[in-house]
């Protein structure tokens, strides 16, 4: 039997296989039963800076702008005292987390400005988060914004962050960088512990009929996994960064080529959407089912083994793969 | 001793608040607050002066929370209440209970009108007055300070002596003014308070271990002498009373007498009064004194019960004139309540001998309704009191034409002291000029020694509402409780504001204006019209502008500008050092806003911050360069009566009407806001005729009826604007050969967007272009206030020309239009659609709230009439009768329809061949042939009558026109059918009369400001439920099918038209009662109301409001009487309710009582749904149900 403990942002924990951010952060229960089906840890939901400011002003300007314009209501809601907006109920939710599950609780930032949203990191920090993931989930839409321009905006968001807080941070990336692996020494010299390979991006439908976009979140395959495994295979012993990957992970064959490539932990959300809890116990059933087959006694052992830097075939990983591939194809 | 900045309610609801046990209030404008602080303070957790948190609880109507009072206090608890005007009026039968039971009980009175001839929200004592007979004793206080301290002697005195306490003081001047006061804090009270007063208030508690009876019936032979039994306590009340107050000086220094004389000792005139004019007149009797006047005035502090060897020995003896002033009216009386006191008590001394001078008594009124009462006024009465022969009887304040009993007044007389500074401000409602100016004056009196005052005056409207903010400081004690008459800054915080009012009426000689506009500095002379030019040469004002505007939407603000305004007076006005004051503008929005989180902050800091750099000085050139002066406010087209009296009170003069200017029942012509053109919009919706499909869609949400469509015959269109475009109609075969078009009323749209987001066309080549977008105002207002005028002469089709489905019904003529309503409303579309069924055979009954405020408050009235003069009639009656008085109209209808048929059947040998059967066949207002042949015969039968001799043929002209059958219609809102009016809702509804009800339901009091009413929500925050409601709303439909005749629908407009007009259209051609529940978003539910139809939709397809039709017609038809027309829960009840704030706050407040409730509510639903499928599908025997078929539902739009 292979062990599966193992270490992640300097968490021990019992299984690489993580819950990543997801709806399921307000599902207790749910929680709960993937804690039982063996998960290691739980990465929560987004905080979304935007959703954080843009709550703020929304309340500003529904409801304090009710305030005082009439002879008859002073206002419409009870005393604004009794009512803080920003990351209140995220930071209760992440004390109810800490204290109902028992393994670590990984707290998730999305933002992309370097503004005061940043404070909440140390929040989350005080709430007892294990580790923060950071997530840069950013659309470069800005004409004027160089790409290079974008890199460095988007390390002092990592700095800012890492600096406010003595436990690690993570980084969740896009797959969509030109020179990732120096933007990923950027990171990790901004003082980030870790990389969370890659975001997926929500990206809205078309509603033919009715001539607009549609937002409807669409799960990940297992078809999304080889662009996570070869960037892990590509970083891995280049980065001290501690990788999970996270996206088109649904059975333990997936889960183990994650680890292959180079990954510390593996992140579920799309099995656990569609199947539940169950899903984390079959792919842990399966993904230690063969790497016991391979021989490996843990989980450590087995990391990295395909990477760039051993795999046998490792040119594979590069160019001339794609050549290959290509003249295959014909 | 502790100096705090804060109004009178809150002043007085704190020490309310910690001398109680148990509060059972209601919401009544303007006393309302009181409650609302103290459900604030439970909520927090705060304790009374005995270590517990009071019970605050909200009844049903002021009526049951006097039943609640009784018992709290039978069963010794410390009691106390907040109300005023019609609610005091609903408590009187309690309150001569507790009294008559000798109750240590205070309650609080905000002061406030009852209404009459027609309601008014503001200040006089015909409330309190109306209670004088209960026994209750009545305590005035003047002022912010005294009220906070009135309502502890208040609360103090009826301990000690068992006479119940009304303490009132003036509602608006003195509960929302913003005063600087010595607070009282919980040592005082405690010094201030028998604790054996508590324990013997306690030890008469009922209680099985030592039973009682009270309240019982008692017989001729008992009753009276129990009844003196009471004497005792009544004389020996102004002892105690004076105990008290001493007392009370000794604590705080402030001594108080039961009536308290300011002025010279051997004054020969004096006046007499109660409230916050004394303070005026205290200040104008200071003032005559030092111009060498023997004059002086008496405040009364107690009014009941009325101690007349008190009042005797404080009215100096060498008073030869007195003038005694009330400020409430009693028809037909010799005189008011303190003149009739006041003359008894001098009468009775002189005829005793114990006061050798009886001098003469004028009895006048003042301020009814808050009308002003000003030094000017009072010197007017020391005038008068000089003269040979005074009125014995005067009013002060109106020019009464009639009857003569007005004096005049000098308007210029100006007394205030100059170290006293006066700003004036005219906002928006939603700029946030008056919580800035709260936040100043707080920043004054909690961070200077100087006294500051602020008093707030809004108009009606609940969107583009105007507020004038008037804001005193200085070092003297304030007590000028009047308007500023002369201000040394004037701000005028939106560029309309110059157009519309005399804005600089006030401005004193040198005054600073600030103007906000979003003209460059070089421009803004030559924008000025002539009018503000010349006030600001004449005046040597000192001229400001500043583009707050850009400021506040740079910082991130939108339009929200008051903090930028608000540095910009701080910045002029120089109280503070510039820097200081910023310091403290900063500090206060770090108070105010903190808990909204940091990015509502660092905006508004960074507005703070952008301010001053914006701000500019115009030069004032030494003469008048415009010529164009300011637009007349009603077109000059307006009938005589908008011309004579609605533009002056449109242009904030109408207290300068005189008496003559008014009907004298309260009668008042409908048809009148067309003339308001108030331009509140920046964007209005403009119509591209190429895409648009003729849905109706537009015109069938737009709560304002700024968009309307319309067909009309081709040939109509010849002469019309350039720019006036028509499209053929195409989209209804019944239609054809018509034109149609779409027109925008581009001075009556609010912007709420609401049009332009249902639009379904689109432009298939730029996606982003609808049949209609909003467009800046600026482009388009000329060209289609052209096209309006045009297109509101255009003829109507016959009304049985129009096909009577959803899509088609906003073709008919609207008789209900541009009204006050918020922008986005959610009621106003029900209104507006109703009128369109059956508007020119519409009565309505209306129960006081929104829809009464949007739909009769002065001064203009969106209910209109169509091309015959035909329209809605309407009343409002009260808060709580809105169906008896509907059911009223019906009964009374009927009868002169019975005397006209009476009268027809008398006549029926003489009248013309066909005309009997034609004016007596079937004809229902569903019918519009029939309406429409009915009139025709109608008309027959008057010119038919002209030629008639006899009383018959006279009598039966006068009611003829009741032979075309009428609607009655009560409307109210969610308050008044759940709550307050719901026993007179259900008894109309078992009567069986022909009575429809409409509740426009927005699941909370939306017009005294979001308090929970039995419709609120499961989860939901409301004022009095700041926990978020544990209790699940009241199936109001479900009770009403009860009785089984009654036809029940519920019903979601904004996102289910074609539901709500089959339910309306049904309900009007029942033939009984119906009660039609209407979804209908609003403000308190926290989110832009522009999202409406799709989270209207939300709460359809969740189940939090499922449609439904019950027919009683059906169960003849062998038919379950219930349909369902939502059948599955298409969405979470988490899906609807997360997209609200009132339901978002409790997430943030309590996430697990959120989650807890979020699941209450969805089994709640669930349960419902259940309940309702089973009654969907019951059979009737003996017929044959096919009740298996009623799941189809009906469409859903």
């Amino acid at each position: 039997m292979t062990e599966l403990a193992t270490r992640w942002l300097g968490l021990e924990l019992r299984s690489p296989l993580v819950v990543g951010a997801s709806p399921l952060t307000d599902d207790l229960d749910a929680l709960k039963a993937c804690v039982d089906a063996g998960a290691g840890a739980v990465v929560m939901h987004s905080l979304f800076e935007e959703q954080l400011v843009a709550e703020q002003m929304a309340a500003h300007k529904f409801i304090d702008s009710h305030i005082n314009m009439d002879a008859e209501a002073r206002s419409f809601f009870p005393e604004s005292e009794l009512f803080e907006m920003g990351s209140d109920s995220y930071l209760q939710r992440l004390e109810l987390l800490r204290h109902s599950l028992g393994v670590p609780v990984v707290a998730s930032l999305n933002g992309i400005s370097t503004g005061g949203w940043t404070r909440h990191a140390r929040e989350l920090e005080g709430a007892g988060a294990h580790a923060i993931e950071l997530n840069l989930y950013d659309l470069a839409s800005d004409p004027k914004e160089t790409a290079e321009a974008l890199e460095q905006r988007q390390l002092a968001v990592v700095r800012s962050v890492a600096e406010q807080v003595s436990i690690p941070v993570s980084v969740k990336l896009s797959p969509f960088y030109s020179a990732l692996p120096a933007f990923v020494a950027g990171i990790e010299a901004a003082g980030a512990h870790g990389l969370v390979l890659f975001n997926r991006f929500y990206q809205p439908d078309m509603d033919l009929d009715e001539l607009e976009l549609s937002r409807e979140v669409v799960l990940s395959s297992s078809a999304e996994l080889p662009l996570r495994l070869h960037a892990a295979a590509m970083l891995y012993g280049q980065t001290s960064l501690e990788m999970a990957v996270s996206g088109g992970v649904h059975s333990g064959d997936d889960a183990a080529k994650a680890i292959l490539s180079g990954a510390s932990a593996v992140q579920v959300v799309s099995a656990l959407l569609s199947e539940g809890a169950g899903a984390l116990s079959r792919i842990t059933r399966e993904m230690t089912g063969r790497l016991s087959r391979m021989g490996y006694s843990s989980v450590s052992e087995a990391r990295g083994v395909l990477s760039m830097a051993n795999a046998p075939n490792a040119r594979t990983w590069e160019r001339l793969n794609y050549a290959r591939l290509l003249h295959g194809w014909k | 001793m502790e100096f705090h900045t804060l109004d009178g309610n809150e002043a007085v609801s704190s020490v309310a608040y910690r001398l109680s046990e148990t509060i059972a209030i209601y919401p009544i404008t303007p006393a309302s607050v009181m409650g609302e602080h103290a459900d604030d303070w439970a909520a927090m957790g705060k304790p009374n002066l005995w270590g517990q948190v009071p019970s605050v609880v909200e009844m049903q109507s002021e009526a049951g929370a006097a039943g609640a009072m009784h018992g709290a206090l039978q069963a010794g608890s410390l009691v106390t209440t907040f109300t005023a005007s019609q609610g005091l009026l609903l408590m009187l039968p309690n309150l001569y209970k507790i009294a008559g039971e000798l109750s240590p009980f205070c309650m609080h009175i905000a002061a406030r009108s009852i209404a009459t001839h027609a309601l008014s929200i503001f200040c006089d004592h015909s409330d309190v007055m109306s209670a004088r007979g209960t026994g209750f004793a009545l305590l005035a206080s003047g002022s912010v300070q005294e009220a906070q301290d009135m309502a502890a002697i208040g609360h103090a005195v009826t301990l000690e002596s068992r006479v119940p306490v009304m303490h009132f003081f003036d509602g608006f001047r003195t509960s929302h003014e913003i005063s600087k006061i010595a607070a009282l804090s919980d040592e005082d009270l405690q010094a201030l308070v028998s604790h054996e007063g508590v324990e013997a208030h306690r030890s008469r508690r009922m209680t099985p271990d030592r039973p009682v009876v009270r309240g019982t019936s008692q017989n001729p032979d008992a009753f009276f002498q129990a009844r003196e039994a009471i004497n005792p306590f009544y004389q020996a009340f102004p002892e105690t009373l004076e105990g008290v107050m001493d007392r009370f000086a000794g604590i705080t220094g402030r001594q108080y007498r039961l009536f308290d004389y300011v002025g010279h000792p051997e004054a020969d005139r004096v006046v007499i009064l109660m409230g916050s004019g004394a303070e005026c007149a205290h200040e104008t009797v200071e003032w005559l004194m030092e111009q060498g006047e023997k004059v002086g005035v008496l405040k009364v502090r107690l009014f009941r019960p009325f101690a007349t060897d008190r009042f005797l020995s404080a009215l100096p003896e060498t008073v030869k004139h007195l003038a005694v002033l009330d400020r409430t009216k009693e028809p037909g009386a010799q005189g008011e309540p303190l003149l009739l006191e006041v003359s008894g008590a001098l009468m009775e001394a002189y005829s005793r001998g114990d006061r050798q001078v009886l001098p003469r008594v004028i009895g006048g009124r003042y301020g009814l309704s808050s009308r002003e009462f000003t030094p000017a006024m009072i010197c007017a009465i020391f005038d008068q009191l000089k003269a040979e022969a005074p009125k014995t009887r005067f009013t002060v304040g109106v020019r009464d034409d009639i009857t003569h009993l007005s004096l005049d007044v000098d308007s210029e007389l100006d007394i205030e002291s100059p170290k006293t500074r006066r700003a004036l401000f005219f906002g928006l409602g939603a700029d946030g000029t008056v919580s800035s100016n709260k936040a100043s004056i707080k920043i004054l009196g909690e961070g200077t020694d100087l006294f500051a005052q602020g008093h707030f005056v809004y108009d009606s409207k609940k969107s583009g509402a105007t507020t004038v903010s008037h804001l005193r400081f200085g070092p003297l004690p304030i007590r000028s409780s009047y308007l500023i008459n002369r201000a040394q800054f004037v701000a005028i915080h939106a560029p309309q504001f110059l157009e519309r009012f005399d804005v600089l009426e006030h401005a004193a000689e040198g005054a600073t204006v600030l103007l906000n506009v979003p003209w460059p500095k070089e421009e803004v002379w030559d924008r000025l019209p002539l009018e503000i030019q010349r006030v600001l040469v004449e005046r040597k004002a000192h001229l400001f502008v500043i583009d707050a505007a850009e400021v506040a939407e740079k910082a991130g603000l939108e339009r929200r500008i008051n903090t930028v305004m608000q540095v910009c007076f701080f910045a002029l006005a120089d109280i503070l050092p510039r820097d200081e004051a910023i310091a403290r503008i900063k500090e206060s929005i770090r108070k105010t806003w903190g808990r909204r989180g940091p990015e509502v902050v660092r905006r508004n800091v960074e507005a703070v911050d952008s301010a001053l750099g914006n701000l500019h000085e115009v030069p004032v050139p030494d003469k008048v360069t415009a010529n164009r002066t300011r637009p007349p406010r009603v077109p000059e087209d307006a009938p005589d009566f908008v011309q004579k009296v609605t533009r002056l009170i449109l242009e904030g003069q109408g207290d300068k009407l005189p008496v003559s200017a008014f009907p004298p029942d309260g009668t008042w012509p409908t048809g009148t806001s067309q003339y308001e053109k108030r331009t509140i919009a920046l964007e209005i919706p403009i119509w591209e005729s190429d895409l648009c499909v003729q849905c109706n869609f537009c015109a069938m949400i737009c709560p304002h009826t700024a968009i309307t469509s319309k067909v009309f015959e081709p040939e109509t269109v010849k002469g019309a604007p350039e720019a006036f475009e028509v499209v053929p109609e195409t989209h209804t075969s019944e239609l054809e050969g018509l034109d149609y078009r779409i027109q925008v009323a581009p001075d009556d749209c609010t912007g709420c967007g609401l049009c332009v987001e249902v639009c379904p066309a689109k432009d298939r080549t730029q996606p982003k272009r609808k049949a209609i977008n909003m467009q800046p105002i600026e482009e388009h207002r000329e060209v289609e206030a052209d096209n309006l005028a045009f297109f509101r002469q255009l003829p109507d089709v016959p009304r049985d020309r129009i096909p009577r489905d959803f899509k088609s019904l906003p073709l008919l003529i609207p008789l209900f239009e541009y009204s006050g309503a918020c922008a986005g409303c959610g009621e106003t579309p029900y209104i507006r659609l109703l009128t369109q069924l059956v508007g020119d055979r519409l009565l309505i009954a209306n129960a006081t709230g929104c829809s009464s405020i949007y739909g009769g408050n002065l001064p203009t009235t969106p209910y209109t009439v169509n091309a015959d003069g035909r329209g809605p009639t309407w009343n409002n009656s009260l808060f709580e009768d809105a169906a008896e008085l509907g059911m009223g109209m019906r009964l009374g209808l009927d009868k002169l329809v019975g005397r006209a048929r009476q009268l027809l059947d008398q006549l029926q040998s003489q009248l013309p061949e066909g005309l009997y059967a034609d004016l007596t066949g079937t004809c229902t207002t569903v019918d519009e042939s029939a309406m429409a042949s009915r009139r025709t015969a109608i008309e027959q039968l008057h010119r038919w009558l002209a030629d008639q001799q006899g009383p018959e043929a006279r009598e039966l002209d006068s009611l003829a026109d009741e032979l075309c059958p009428k609607s009655v219609w009560v409307i109210g809102g969610d308050g008044w059918a759940y709550d307050i009016g719901y026993g007179g809702l259900d008894h109309v509804l078992a009567s069986g009369q022909n009575v429809k009800l409409l509740v426009l339901d927005t699941e909370v009091y939306s017009n005294t400001g979001g308090q929970q009413s039995k419709a609120t929500p499961m989860g939901a925050i409301a004022k009095f439920a700041s926990a978020g409601k544990a209790t699940r709303k009241k199936d109001l439909g479900l009770l009403a099918m009860s009785y089984g005749h009654v036809y029940v629908a519920q019903i979601a407009m904004q996102s289910h038209s074609n539901h709500t007009t089959k339910a309306l259209q049904e309900a009007e051609s029942f033939d009984g009662p119906a009660l039609i529940i209407a979804h209908s978003p609003c403000i308190a539910h926290g989110y832009d109301l522009v999202h409406s139809p799709a989270q209207q939709k939300r709460a359809v397809d969740s189940w939090a409001w499922p449609l439904y039709r019950f027919d009683p017609r059906r169960i003849h038809e062998g038919l379950p009487p219930l349909q369902l027309d939502s059948l599955r829960q298409k969405v979470t009840m988490k899906a609807y309710m997360q997209e609200e704030a009132r339901f978002r706050m409790l997430e943030l407040r309590d996430p697990q009582r959120y989650e807890q409730l979020v699941a209450a509510a969805s089994e709640a639903a669930n349960e419902q749904r259940e309940l309702y499928k089973q009654l969907a599908g019951i059979h009737f025997e003996p017929h044959e149900s096919s009740g298996a078929d009623n799941e189809k539902g009906e469409g859903h739009d």
